[in-house]
């Protein structure tokens, strides 16, 4: 996965909304908790993937669908052959399961963050007038993505002439001494982060009070009307799919 | 208008970064530029907050008094309505953007006034051009370097249009360069009427911008000093203050403080330093040698390199080639655990309670020793105390006593005195010299008066390679303030494009790229035919199973089968070659082709640096090495991974559990592969380092033959040659031993992974979970699958050698083009002049500093002994090489803004070797000027006086030069040269020891053909015999670089020593000529 938390989408064929990508996580969460039927999950992902390929990101959609097809291959053979250890039975169904049932979640907040700029982000929902209170933490959390991965880095560095040992082993038998180096020096320096970037935030004018305007245009396009019948539609579909399955109906 | 009246601000609760400020009165006027300085702690920050308003409504505190922005009261209200009147650039880069991405960066403050959507995009326009923002915009603000984020700061704020501009320490993290281009940003904000209120510990680059300095001292103003008035005060006086200096002119080493006696063994050597980021060459390092006992200061432009060469040589940062401490080639881990690093982010890697448990956090000190340490660096009252509440400095020392208590054997300092006040930076230049007995230091820094202070020696890199690396001696000091005060404000940072090695490639590949889908698609399908026969022998040992006997005509459609994939299978993988093969020579043609426009834009020094040899094994053996990547390892290697990949589904489909073993099998096989890779790349160093030492001595063995036969010492020198040889088997065998075990290990597992999923399917077989037919089955596909495996990964295995080749196309390709631009000539006259040019070559400063003016129409010579850089001077007015610092103008403009084209068409440069083409010499004259006739070209012949050993040739004008080449005599040949020149007829000329060839007999026509040529122009003559240029109107004599003297023969003969003493060398070398001629 690449860790460069920088959203754009210059290069896809089409632009959607922030709140269309919103509603599509939406969606995509309550698919993963309510069907628990593969093809339906399936299908969901599939789509989602497209979404991501059109959003101008095609090799990561391709990645991810890829390794859902094989998980989804896997999980199709499990039944071929009998007679295996029971464990090993379990370990690989629980591993394809939380694969399947995590991927359209983690699916939609990694589109989320690929292709959503900050500030298209806020302007969007303000236009939907949703209080400034409630979008800001969710802008400062993408902000603060890399600056996380910033510090790690930087830590791991210092760590390595310290001594101090990041393998498998040291965090196995000093688990919490691990955390502590880990988390100490990350806490102090996002809080130091953190204060300046509240006060260069507030000196430039950002108020909760005072309604912003927004450089990009920001308007629901017939492309995001259609995404949301569209995932609306695959919701009901999923869902239904999962009832039927369960009174085994089908398949 | 900014009006404090009698204004005392005291931080409340935890925000205690500051004292505060007391009984502030000050009015700034509109249009006014203020800076406000003091030594840290001393209110400048605090007043910064008190105009912007985050003191007192985000710094909360007791504030008096009234603080007034036009006739908005800051004091009460809100922020929001604050931040349209003032604008606020902050210190750290990291911590002020609310974006990811600069262009919603820029429009941030305009977006939080409500601005419509046509305004802001207007501004947006604008604040692109004023500020030439074009590179920066759309771009993840992570990726840009410390200087262009303070530009998308300075941007930012500029777009909304403040009234008031308040700037807290921008230039802490700037490079030269950049600090110039905040200089002309501040310049146009003035310039537009703006007012301007800067808090700042650099003060040399605000004083032709700023009205009024304000000094402040713990929270009171206590002075304030005009431009004028402050340049006036001494370095003591300042250093008084607590103020840095004010003129980087006055900077300068105190003589007492170097010493470099002891600087002696190199203490950390790296060879070969290469390092690429996502398909960027950052670092391409032959060779460096860091002394002992040394303060290196790391120099060069944000985004050089310099960074990510320390983090490679202290072994936190992952790169190519061999790197020794002490003369001992270390691991990566190893060189972590004996060097240090102190970050410019301090907080990252302070990881305890207390002070105390911080440095003993690895110590091999007692705790004693500990306390000692401390106590030295002044941290012995803070010993207990959290880190995190220690002022900045303070925190640096704790890393430093955490070195130094570890044993560590180097310490690099990234930017350590970013944000330190003047005592702050004196203290820790002092804790550095203190140090030196026990620890080299390494610093990276922008910082000259640091430099000065405690440096020993200069690393300069530039574009990731070393610029320069010289002791801080008189010389050094010149060199380096030379450095610091060059007025270039260049942007060198470059978005750098992410290509992996394949896309690296595939981006020449143009058209061709298609050829190579095809040749993919093509070998996919061939390995698919490859493997259809398995499907064959299946269904024959399935019907052999099922009925017990074979017949030849049941087994007829099978054998059909297996035969016709076979030829499918050839045809498919043929034509599929054919089309690699295609698509890799013209994508071979296509890199040459560019190699060669890039060479073409390179100055030609450093075409002649790369030598001949390394061009040509460029273009030859470099390029070839790609189609081994296109024609082979692409094509075959994707399918080959892509079969694979189906055989495995294949596999799953048979039988999940057998392929689970095979799966296992396989990630135990790449495990072992990758775990060898890990071991040797341990052990490559010294690996490497031996090869380049067998290579050498392979050189001076044979170049040195001649030598050493002469003076019979073959033994000697054979001995150092086999010692390199044993030496280079030695470490070739350790290498091999470690890696061996693992090879085994892996060659094993891919060959066979038959082996282990036969017992297993034998076992699921015999417990009847599994048919015997599906169990052949599944046997077939992991037999295909072992070749598979074992081709790619050989593929795989020749990677980095052709990854090797490519690097050095790309690091042919990287250098930085003459910068060239494409004016007219516009010059009013056609002096030449020379402003205060500085020159390195290969890391040797040349030219340190030189200023002359060669007026139109007149003969201006240069002197000196050889070395003293009179050449140089002509090849850098031919512009063959891009000078470091300072202008050379011709007519009063700058030559890099004309083309080469332009440039070459007023000048003509006569070297001191010709060369001739294989043409007639009518065509080599010719070359003077293509379309001249040929009357106009022995016309010129004539008057160079060549015309008379022409036609002594059998074939005149038309004689072959390549023929009668050797036959010509370097007289000859020089006034063949001429005679392009008259042709040409170029308003400057430049002769570069143009009568070296004379001898007696031919003195005079020579004499004569200069005259011709030198008529009416501009003319630079460089000569070491001084008689031919006695009559010039004025001669400029050079020593080491310098400009020693210059003026007429006559006043230099009568004051200048230098002068005196060349001038009777060459009149006795003339005695005694002619004494020789007189005894023939």
């Amino acid at each position: 996965m690449d860790l460069t938390f920088y959203g754009e989408d210059v290069k896809g064929l089409i632009r959607v909304d922030p709140r269309t990508k919103v509603l599509i996580f939406i969606t995509s969460s309550l698919v993963c908790v309510s069907s628990y039927s593969d093809i339906g999950i399936a299908m969901y992902s599939v789509v989602l993937c497209i979404l991501f390929a059109l959003c101008g990101k095609p090799m990561t959609a391709l990645k991810a669908s890829l390794a859902l097809g094989v998980v989804l291959f896997v999980r199709a053979m499990m039944g071929n052959s009998k007679g295996a250890p029971e464990v090993i039975v379990m370990v690989l169904t629980l591993i394809t399961t939380s694969f399947m049932f995590a991927f359209p979640t983690l699916m939609s907040i990694y589109f989320i963050v690929k292709t959503t700029r900050i500030s298209h982000f806020l302007s969007a929902f303000q236009a939907m007038h949703v209080p400034v209170k409630a979008i800001v933490p969710v802008a400062v959390f993408f902000r603060f993505l890399p600056t996380v991965t910033d510090e790690w880095n930087g830590i791991r560095k210092a760590m390595a002439f310290r001594g101090i040992s990041l393998s498998p082993v040291q965090i196995i038998v000093h688990p919490w001494k691990t955390i502590e180096f880990i988390l100490i020096p990350m806490l102090f320096s996002s809080m130091s982060v953190m204060e300046e970037l509240a006060a260069a935030t507030m000196a430039r004018g950002m108020d909760l009070e005072v309604r912003r305007s927004s450089y990009e245009e920001v308007k629901l396009h017939a492309v995001d009307y259609l995404l949301i019948v569209l995932f609306a539609a695959m919701f009901v579909l999923a869902a239904v799919i999962a009832q039927m399955a369960k009174e085994g109906a089908v398949l | 208008m900014i009006r404090f009246e009698n204004v005392s601000f005291h931080y409340g609760g935890e925000n205690g970064t500051g004292e505060g400020v007391d009984n502030i009165n000050l009015t700034i006027n509109d249009g006014e530029v203020v800076v406000l300085c003091g030594s840290s702690g001393c209110g400048k920050t605090t007043l910064t907050r008190l105009i912007n308003g985050l003191a007192p409504h985000f710094y909360e505190g007791e504030i008096e008094g009234e603080v007034r922005v036009n006739d908005l009261l800051v004091s009460e209200a809100e922020l929001s309505e604050t931040s349209r009147y003032v604008g606020s650039v902050f210190q750290n880069p990291k911590s002020q953007f609310f974006n990811i991405d600069t262009t919603g960066e820029l429009v941030f403050g305009c977006e939080n006034q409500g601005m419509s959507r046509a305004e802001i995009a207007e501004r947006l326009a604008r604040t692109n051009k004023d500020m030439k923002l074009d590179a920066l915009i759309g771009r993840n603000i992570f990726e840009l370097s410390g200087g262009e984020k303070q530009q998308i700061a300075c941007g930012s704020v500029y777009t909304a249009h403040p009234d008031v501009y308040v700037l807290d320490e921008p230039s802490s993290n700037l490079d030269r360069k950049a600090i110039h281009r905040l200089h002309e940003i501040l310049k146009k904000i003035k310039e537009s009427g703006k007012t301007i209120v800067i808090s700042e510990h650099r003060l040399y680059y605000l004083m032709d911008l700023a009205d009024r300095f304000i000094y402040l001292d713990d929270g009171i103003i206590t002075a304030s000093y005009t431009s004028a008035e402050l340049a006036r005060l001494s370095d003591d006086e300042l250093a008084s203050l607590g103020l840095r200096c004010t003129d980087l002119n006055k900077l300068d080493k105190d003589p007492e403080n170097i010493s470099f006696a002891n600087a002696g063994q190199p203490v950390v050597e790296a060879i070969d330093l290469n390092c690429t980021k996502g398909g960027n060459q950052i670092l391409d390092i032959e060779r460096l040698r860091l002394p002992e006992h040394a303060i290196v200061a790391v120099i060069g432009d944000n985004g050089s390199g310099k960074s990510t060469l320390t983090e490679a040589l202290c072994g936190v940062g992952t790169s190519d080639g061999s790197i020794a401490f002490n003369g001992r080639y270390l691991s990566e881990r190893e060189r972590a655990s004996r060097s240090f690093m102190v970050m410019q982010d301090v907080n990252r890697q302070l990881f305890s309670d207390s002070v105390i448990e911080e440095v003993m956090l690895n110590a091999s000190e007692s705790r004693e020793r500990a306390l000692e340490i401390l106590d030295k660096l002044g941290l012995k009252d803070t010993c207990e105390r959290h880190p995190s509440s220690l002022s900045g400095g303070q925190k640096q020392r704790v890393a430093i006593a955490s070195a130094l208590c570890a044993g560590k054997e180097i310490i690099f300092y990234d930017e350590p005195t970013s944000g330190l006040d003047r005592k702050g930076m004196e203290r820790f230049g002092e804790i550095l010299s203190e140090m030196r007995d026990k620890i080299t230091s390494v610093i990276i820094t922008h910082d000259p008066e640091l430099i000065l202070r405690c440096c020993t020696h200069i690393l300069h890199i530039e574009n990731g390679r070393v610029m320069g690396f010289y002791p801080l001696n008189a010389d050094g000091v010149q060199r380096v303030r030379g450095y610091f005060m060059s007025e270039s404000d260049e942007n060198t940072s470059k978005d750098r494009k992410k290509y992996g090695i394949f896309g690296r490639v595939l981006k020449y590949a143009g058209k061709w790229k298609r050829y190579v889908v095809l040749a993919v698609i093509f070998m996919v399908l061939g390995a698919f035919f490859g493997a259809v026969p398995y499907a064959g022998i299946y269904d024959l040992i399935t019907r052999f199973l099922d009925e017990g006997s074979l017949t030849l005509n049941g087994s007829l459609p099978d054998i059909g089968l297996i035969l016709v994939a076979g030829i499918l299978y050839a045809v498919a993988y043929t034509f599929g070659l054919q089309l690699s093969h295609r698509a890799a020579y013209h994508t071979l043609e296509n890199i040459r082709i560019s190699l060669q426009g890039k060479l073409d834009g390179q100055p030609i020094g450093n075409i002649h640096d790369m030598g001949i040899g390394t061009v040509k094994k460029l273009f030859n053996d470099d390029i070839e090495s790609v189609e081994l990547m296109l024609a082979h390892v692409i094509p075959e290697g994707f399918s080959n991974i892509f079969v694979g990949s189906v055989i495995l589904l294949i596999l799953i489909a048979v039988d999940w559990q057998m392929a689970l073993c095979s799966v296992v099998i396989l990630l135990l096989g790449f495990a072992a592969s990758r775990q060898m890779y890990d071991v040797g790349m341990d052990k490559m160093g010294y690996y490497f380092a031996s090869s380049k030492r067998l290579n050498n001595s392979i050189i001076e063995y044979v170049s040195g033959m001649e030598v050493v036969r002469i003076f019979n010492r073959s033994r000697k020198s054979g001995e150092r040659f086999e010692d390199s040889v044993y030496k280079y088997r030695d470490f070739g065998l350790a290498w091999y031993e470690v890696c061996w075990p693992w090879m085994a290990i892996y060659g094993s597992l891919f060959a066979n992974v038959t082996l282990y999923s036969l017992p297993l399917g034998a076992l699921l077989v015999i417990l009847g979970h599994l048919t015997l037919n599906r169990y052949i089955l599944a046997l077939c596909l992991s037999y295909a699958l072992g070749p598979l495996l074992l081709h790619t990964l050989a593929l795989i295995g020749s990677m980095p050698r052709v990854n090797y080749k490519i690097q050095s196309i790309e690091k042919a390709l990287d250098r930085p083009a003459l910068k060239c631009g494409n004016e007219e000539f516009k010059g009013e006259d056609h002096s030449i002049t020379f402003d205060k040019v500085r020159f390195a070559y290969k890391g040797d400063e040349v030219i340190k500093g030189i200023s002359f003016t060669a007026k139109e129409g007149q003969m201006t010579a240069l002197v000196g002994e050889s070395g003293s850089g009179k050449s140089t001077i002509a090849r850098l007015i031919a512009h063959y090489y891009d000078v470091d610092s300072g202008v050379i103008r011709i007519g009063g403009q700058d030559i890099n803004g004309l083309s080469l084209e332009t440039l070459g068409d007023q000048i003509s440069y006569v070297s001191q070797e010709l060369f001739l083409f294989n043409k007639s010499i009518m065509e080599n004259i010719r070359i003077g000027r293509p379309d001249a006739t040929d009357e106009e070209v022995k016309e010129a012949a004539r008057r160079a006086g060549c015309e008379e050993f022409i036609l002594s040739f059998e074939d005149g004008y038309d004689t072959m030069a390549g023929a009668c080449g050797n036959k010509l005599s370097g007289g000859q040949k020089q006034r063949i040269a001429f005679a392009r020149v008259l042709l040409k007829d170029a308003p400057v000329i430049v002769l570069d020891e143009a009568t070296a060839f004379i001898d007696p007999e031919n003195e005079k026509k020579m004499n004569d053909a200069i005259e011709e040529i030198i008529r009416d122009k501009t003319v630079l003559i460089i000569a070491h015999k001084l008689s031919s240029i006695a009559k010039a109107d004025k001669i400029i004599v050079l020593g080491k670089g310098r400009i020693i003297s210059e003026g007429t023969h006559a006043e230099l003969i009568k004051n200048c020593e230098e002068y005196r003493r060349l001038w009777t060398a060459t009149e006795e070398s003339n005695r005694w000529i002619l004494k020789g001629g007189q005894e023939k």
